[in-house]
């Protein structure tokens, strides 16, 4: 089933907003829609062109020393690490704007093979585990955070491992401040999954939904802008599915050409919000508005 | 008029007060902030008006023989799923699979329909006053559909005897679909249907009862043996 969310914030007051309270409100909501796992992608200011990078430090314990051994290859690699810190499962740090973010990915994830670069952002960080939505915020305080858009997941395993890897948002990996989250069933997935494979795309999990952000960041690759991209996300990937997807600047939706997975928004003059249930939009957002269901093969951009 | 406020309760303890109220002899509750949520007033086998003040979520009004539903906000899947008779109003949208398999009753929807509209209907009316989405009508055997504006694509595919009126363009028909000239009494039926279902302001906004198109199964997909002819008339 999954639960899908996604909140713009569209009034200017990006300091002291609420992105991080309503993200949980509405991934409150959807908990039943997903047991297994829940997470939040949190587009926040601006770093002054410096990356945030999120390190999953394992699934199996010793974080602390792995944290440790994070931060001594930072220093030799001569990479900043500013404002290293650790909370739980991840690690997060600073680098500089002019940082090869592929070759220090690189150096990361094969100094251990439990390290996984979950994010890389000038905005975007992404909190994930398994579990749900209150242990979310019990563990990482997402209600904390301020910002301008973000995306939420609360997933109930249908096919992969659950673990925080497998759990959603999805980072692009490779191309910053890309995530998705994804409600369906990719039914050409392995046959997409080999094609990037023969060009060296690495997949970190067997969640199908992993390859909707390898395939849009691909695509804006070759300078389509999002919109076209979503597009031709509904002529080349089969199946039933709903995706929200999130940069720094730009937000939208894509719904299947068979219409099988639900997906709703609505939108005021203070934001946009869109979940595949109403109940969703509705206990975190006050107020008399419209809330539509999105349409068949329906596509939806907004700038933030 | 019977209350029951749905802030700060489940769905399981507001309809577990909304039949205490029908056995009470309440002939008419507001529900108010209903915010949306799942599974309201189904299964109401009595002649009550419930009034929703919100939005609904899935399966409003789904599996109720006879009562009339009033929502003021919008309705999520499964509008009235399975209803037997009654009339379910909704004053906004309504998602995938409004109406879906009733057996009788009217479903009114004044804004849009999403996909799967009316699907396996085996009876009843379900009017929308806006457009419709994919899929509607598939494989309905008995029953009434009237979309007043634009029908999404596979529109009515592979009926047995559902007969579909649509006002506006049709994206594209389903498998063993036909548009028909509507007759003079489906125009009147129509214009009828119409003047008694919307309000006045709404209905001006739409065709005429003679400007519908009429769409019907063309029958080329039954495959019924004739020695089960007559049970089939009978079902129907």
């Amino acid at each position: 089933m999954c639960g899908i969310l996604g909140f713009l914030d569209k009034t200017k007051n990006h300091e002291h907003s609420s992105l991080g309270r309503t993200l949980l409100k509405m991934l409150t909501a959807l908990a039943c829609r997903g047991p297994d796992s829940a997470g939040v992608a949190l587009f926040g200011p601006s770093t002054n062109d410096r990356f945030v990078l999120k390190v999953k430090l394992g699934n199996h314990g010793g974080a602390g020393l792995r944290a440790e051994r994070l931060l001594g290859l930072l220093k030799s690699l001569g990479a900043g690490g500013h404002e290293f810190s650790t909370v739980a499962a991840y690690a997060r740090f600073v680098v500089d704007g002019g940082t090869d973010l592929t070759n220090l990915i690189a150096a990361i994830e094969s100094s251990d093979k439990e390290l996984e670069v979950v994010s890389v952002g000038r905005n975007l960080e992404i909190v994930k585990q398994v579990g749900s939505p209150a242990n979310l915020e019990r563990t990482y305080g997402i209600s904390q955070f301020c910002g301008t858009h973000g995306l939420g997941h609360t997933r109930l395993s249908t096919e992969s491992r659950v673990d925080l890897s497998h759990s959603q948002p999805f980072w692009s990996h490779g191309r910053p401040d890309l995530a998705i989250v994804h409600n369906g069933h990719i039914t050409n997935y392995h046959k997409l999954r080999r094609l990037y494979q023969q060009r060296g795309v690495r997949f970190y999990t067997e969640n199908d939904s992993e390859v909707v952000a390898i395939y849009l960041s691909d695509e804006l690759s070759k300078g389509r802008s999002m919109k076209e991209s979503l597009h031709a996300m509904l002529r080349d990937l089969d199946g039933s599915f709903s995706s929200l997807v999130a940069t720094s600047t730009q937000f939208g939706f894509v719904k299947d050409p068979f219409a099988l997975k639900p997906l709703l928004w609505a939108e005021t003059d203070g934001f946009v919000a869109v979940a595949n249930e109403e109940i969703a939009i509705r206990s975190a957002l006050p107020g008399d508005y419209q809330v539509r269901e999105a349409e068949v093969k329906e596509v939806r951009v907004w700038e933030r | 008029m019977g209350e029951v406020n749905c802030e700060g309760r489940s769905t399981q303890e507001i309809n577990a007060e909304i039949k205490q109220q029908i056995k009470k002899g309440a002939t008419e509750i507001l529900v108010r902030n209903p915010g949306a949520r799942h599974n309201l007033g189904v299964a109401i086998l009595e002649r009550v008006t419930i009034r929703l003040d919100g939005s609904v979520g899935y399966y409003c009004g789904g599996l109720i023989d006879g009562p009339n539903f009033e929502i003021a906000g919008s309705a999520g899947w499964g509008l009235a799923e399975s209803m037997m008779n009654g009339q379910v109003v909704v004053r906004g949208s309504a998602g995938n699979g409004a109406a879906a398999a009733i057996r009788g009753g009217t479903v009114v929807i004044q804004q849009d329909a999403a996909a799967r509209l009316g699907v396996s209907m085996k009876g009843g009316t379900v009017l929308v006053a806006g457009n419709c989405g994919y899929m509607a009508g598939f494989m309905g055997q008995k029953g009434t559909i009237i979309v007043c504006g634009n029908a999404g694509e596979a529109f009515a595919d592979s009926m047995y005897e559902t007969v579909c009126f649509v006002g506006g363009r049709i994206s594209e028909l389903g498998t063993d679909a036909v548009v028909e000239q509507p007759s003079g009494s489906d125009a009147e039926f129509l214009d009828s249907t119409l003047a008694h279902h919307l309000p006045p302001d709404l209905r001006k906004s739409k065709p005429a009862g003679r400007d519908f198109k009429k769409i019907v199964s063309g029958r080329k997909l039954w495959n019924f043996d004739k020695r089960e002819w007559k049970t089939w008339q009978e079902a129907l």
